[in-house]
């Protein structure tokens, strides 16, 4: 294969690959998510392994794939297949473009740093949480940054042109609903955009090998790749142009070794060299590879000091949060269907809100502490905004960690999120003395009945049996600034009681003579 | 609706909401009809699209209500993601006919929307009448985006004072409403009355302000030219959403009527249920908004 033909062929997978994932956020009719979240997704590497723990096992194809991927050719992942690393690349490219010229030197990989965090985050994991881990991973970084900065403005386009065409009576471009901007997640957002746009105009790709874990679990694995990047030390000039195009500063031409464990795979190095110096090929190990630091027994101790008040502060985040408790509002958040409960979810969620941007309703939204520092930015639902629709199973089937797990319309009908709250004396009919019912009225179970109440009033009852936690009754409840009846979140979900009723077709009874 | 009825009520409005004096920037009424042949038709036994061409036929054709070139809003309730036999929403065949005669009697431009509870979108797709509006050559709207309503004051209202209305009703010049008989938890019973709920944006107002009140107060205000009942499927417990196909009926009947009340006084009826129990009917009819004295009517019966 021809050099310049690799680094084509990895700049075209870079931009399908990237467009499918910024498609699945950002396409406001909701079909991409539908059609490519599971593909594009599977093939995502932390997310991948989280659900190979998480699902028991089953979903390690794409795990596996890429971790094969890895040991045949190096990290070539992080040139195509990770949005956020092409997203480096982007500003790297607008830097060639608009900037001063950069060259990039070779520089010993910050092993120390990259592997301790990785190591705390493995260690936080293993102990049911995913704090740093959320905070760095790339596809949940790149997916918040679109779902959170990008797709606000994007759906005031579209609904400001929606808008327009309304006027002259077209209507074929639908207006979108929006969540709420949540400032938390949009700071959050905002702040990762800065480090790893800073990062990368600065330094090239020091991200991929400072803080990303899935470079360095792929590092660990590239280093003993069979394809490799090797200098030819009797065709090579000295010239250097092949460091000086590193984005990943892994190529020390003097020595003529290129650190595979932090090669990106981007192949520009291949592009710049004027001879036949450089070669991607089967390669015997000798001269590619630095061996890496080795973690150092002292290093590791000082590392176990540093995690386990890390750790320790950030699991306690989640307890002490500050919850609203003043009444007609869940004191824990509520979680998705799917989540199995909070401590499930919280413990395999990454945030990148896949399922944010799948939600129909908008019912889904983001956080910023809601569930503690240790859960930060993890999706919520808020009934305030929006409810779940009964029918819907969207962001179950869209969730790439498997902190939501798939449900079909009939399981999903049967998990209980949370459960009504009625608090009586708030109510439209005991306050004011006049049928009010909305709750009733927008419950697909018929969790809340309406039962007579003073003269000829009706007054909301409820049987929380049948009650699936969807928060249409916190939601059509027209009390203000509290809500007379909510959701209140089932740490642990239960188990909703289906509603008796066929659907069979409906039965026929034409009356004889109109009654009046 | 062009843009110039746009400008025209947009700038009525604007000039309402900083002048407080509304009157002129009220929508504009329908045309007087000479009188119909009669004030309510009632038609049962066969299916949607039949009873409807019987029925309107009896009032002495579409001609009586659109006149060529005027723009027709049909307001069916689209508000829950269910399907048809459901009875949560308007029988689509019943739009898609309603649509049709409103084109072949001249009308420019026939639209659709409704105000949905579920999420719009679902709704209009699952309800199967996006489908149907556009098979019969309709425009369907949306109704959930607040920047299609526009503040319209109701001077003579007793709870409710103002609402934003949709600006499709707004430009409308024939508002043919097309709800479902269904049973409803909150107003006991949804009719034509109830069903121009959809036509607004804050619900919640008139759900917290004495619901009944305002729905007798926004039919006073906005008097829809038809009201066709759609009895085809009726849902007779846990409305308005309903449960299952359990709690539907097929009564295969259809009310129609110009006077909002006589139109849900005889849907009460044939629900089961005395008009004078629901209490916005009663309220509408005491305030002469129209009669649900349906014994003093001239009701034309028709079964097929």
């Amino acid at each position: 294969m021809g050099l310049g033909d690799l680094k084509g062929l990895r700049v075209a997978a870079a931009v399908v690959f990237t467009a499918a994932a910024a498609a699945v956020f950002l396409d406001p009719g909701g079909w991409a998510v539908t059609a490519l979240a599971r593909p594009l997704t599977s093939l995502q590497f932390v997310p991948a392994l989280l659900k190979a723990v998480t699902v028991a096992g089953i979903w390690t194809a794409g795990a596996v794939f890429v971790l094969l991927l890895t040991l045949l050719f190096g990290r070539v992942y992080c040139s195509t297949l990770c949005p956020l690393g092409v997203l480096q690349d982007v500003v790297i490219r607008l830097r060639r473009r608009f900037g001063r010229r950069v060259r990039y030197r070779y520089e010993r990989p910050p092993y120390a740093v990259h592997y301790g965090l990785l190591y705390v985050i493995v260690a936080a994991f293993l102990a049911g949480s995913v704090w740093l881990l959320d905070l760095v991973e790339p596809f949940s970084n790149f997916g918040r940054v679109l779902a959170v900065l990008a797709r606000p403005p994007l759906a005031a386009l579209v609904n400001g042109g929606s808008y327009l065409l309304g006027t002259a009576g077209i209507y074929a471009l639908s207006p979108v609903q929006m969540h709420p901007l949540v400032w938390g997640a949009v700071a959050g957002a905002l702040l990762f955009l800065a480090l790893v746009s800073l990062l990368a105009w600065h330094r090239g790709r020091l991200f991929c090998n400072l803080l990303c874990p899935t470079g360095a679990l792929l590092g660990l694995a590239a280093r003993f790749s069979l394809f490799r990047i090797v200098i030819d030390e009797h065709t090579c000039l000295d010239c250097g142009l092949c460091e000086r195009v590193c984005k990943a500063s892994c190529i020390d031409s003097t020595a003529k070794r290129v650190d595979m464990a932090a090669c990106v795979g981007c192949f520009n190095c291949l592009d710049a060299c004027p001879t036949v110096g450089m070669a991607y090929t089967l390669s015997r190990r000798g001269k590619s590879g630095t061996p890496p630091a080795p973690v150092r027994r002292g290093r590791r101790r000082v590392l176990a000091a540093f995690a386990a008040p890390l750790l320790a502060g950030g699991l306690a985040g989640s307890d002490s949060a500050a919850r609203v408790a003043a009444g007609g509002v869940s004191k824990r958040p509520v979680t998705p269907p799917g989540a199995g409960g909070e401590r499930r979810f919280t413990s395999a969620c990454t945030a990148c809100h896949l399922c944010v941007s799948a939600c129909p309703t908008r019912v889904l939204a983001p956080t910023f502490l809601e569930y503690g520092a240790a859960g930060v930015f993890q999706p919520r639902m808020d009934f305030h905004h929006s409810y779940c629709n009964y029918d819907c199973t969207a962001c179950t089937a869209v969730c790439p960690t498997g902190a939501l797990l798939p449900l079909t319309q009939d399981q999903k009908k049967e998990v209980q999120i949370g459960t009504s709250v009625f608090v009586k004396d708030d109510c439209i009919v005991v306050a004011k003395k006049t049928d009010c019912g909305a709750c009733s009225e927008h419950c697909p179970t018929k969790a809340v009945q309406m039962v007579p109440y003073e003269k000829k009033l009706l007054i909301p009852e409820l049987d929380n049996d049948l009650c699936v936690g969807c928060g249409a009754c916190e939601h059509a409840c027209p009390t203000k600034p509290r809500k007379a009846i909510y959701v209140e979140a089932n740490v642990l979900h239960g188990r909703a009681r289906r509603p008796a009723g066929t659907t069979a077709a409906p039965k026929t009874d034409v009356p004889e003579e109109f009654p009046f | 609706m062009n843009r110039r009825t746009f400008v025209r009520t947009g700038l009525g409005a604007t000039a309402a909401a900083v002048l407080g004096r509304p009157s002129w920037a009220l929508p504009p009424m329908a045309p007087d009809r000479p009188s119909l042949p009669y004030d309510l038709v009632a038609v049962r036994g066969a299916e949607p699209d039949v009873l409807f061409d019987r029925g309107i036929e009896a009032l002495g054709g579409m001609r009586a209500f659109v006149r060529k070139g005027a723009r027709v809003l049909v307001k069916p309730n689209i508000g829950w993601d269910v399907t048809p036999e459901r009875a949560g929403n308007t029988n689509p065949r019943l739009v898609r006919r309603i649509i049709e005669h409103c084109l072949d009697a001249g009308a420019r431009e026939v639209t659709v929307f409704d105000h949905t509870c579920d999420n719009w979108q679902r709704c209009y797709r699952n309800s199967g009448i996006e489908q149907a509006v556009k098979d019969a050559g309709g425009v369907i709207a949306p109704g959930n985006s607040e920047s299609y309503y526009q503040e319209v004051a109701l001077p003579r209202g007793k709870s409710l004072r103002d609402v934003k209305e949709h600006e499709v009703l707004l430009a409308a010049d024939v508002f043919i409403n097309v709800p479902v008989l269904k049973h409803h938890s909150s107003s006991r019973l949804t009719l034509a009355m109830k069903n121009m709920m959809g036509v607004v944006w804050d619900r919640g107002f008139w759900h917290a302000n004495d619901l009944h009140r305002c729905i007798a107060d926004y039919a006073a205000h906005r008097k829809p030219d038809l009201n066709v009942v759609d009895a085809y499927y009726a849902l007779k417990r846990n409305g308005p959403r309903g449960v299952s196909t359990d709690d539907v009926v097929a009564m295969k009947s259809q009310i129609l009527s110009a006077d909002i009340v006589a139109a849900d006084a005889a849907g009460a009826k044939l629900w089961g249920m005395a008009p004078e129990d629901v209490r916005h009917i009663a309220l509408a009819a005491e305030e002469k908004t129209g009669r649900m004295d349906l014994d003093r009517l001239n009701i034309k019966r028709i079964a097929l």
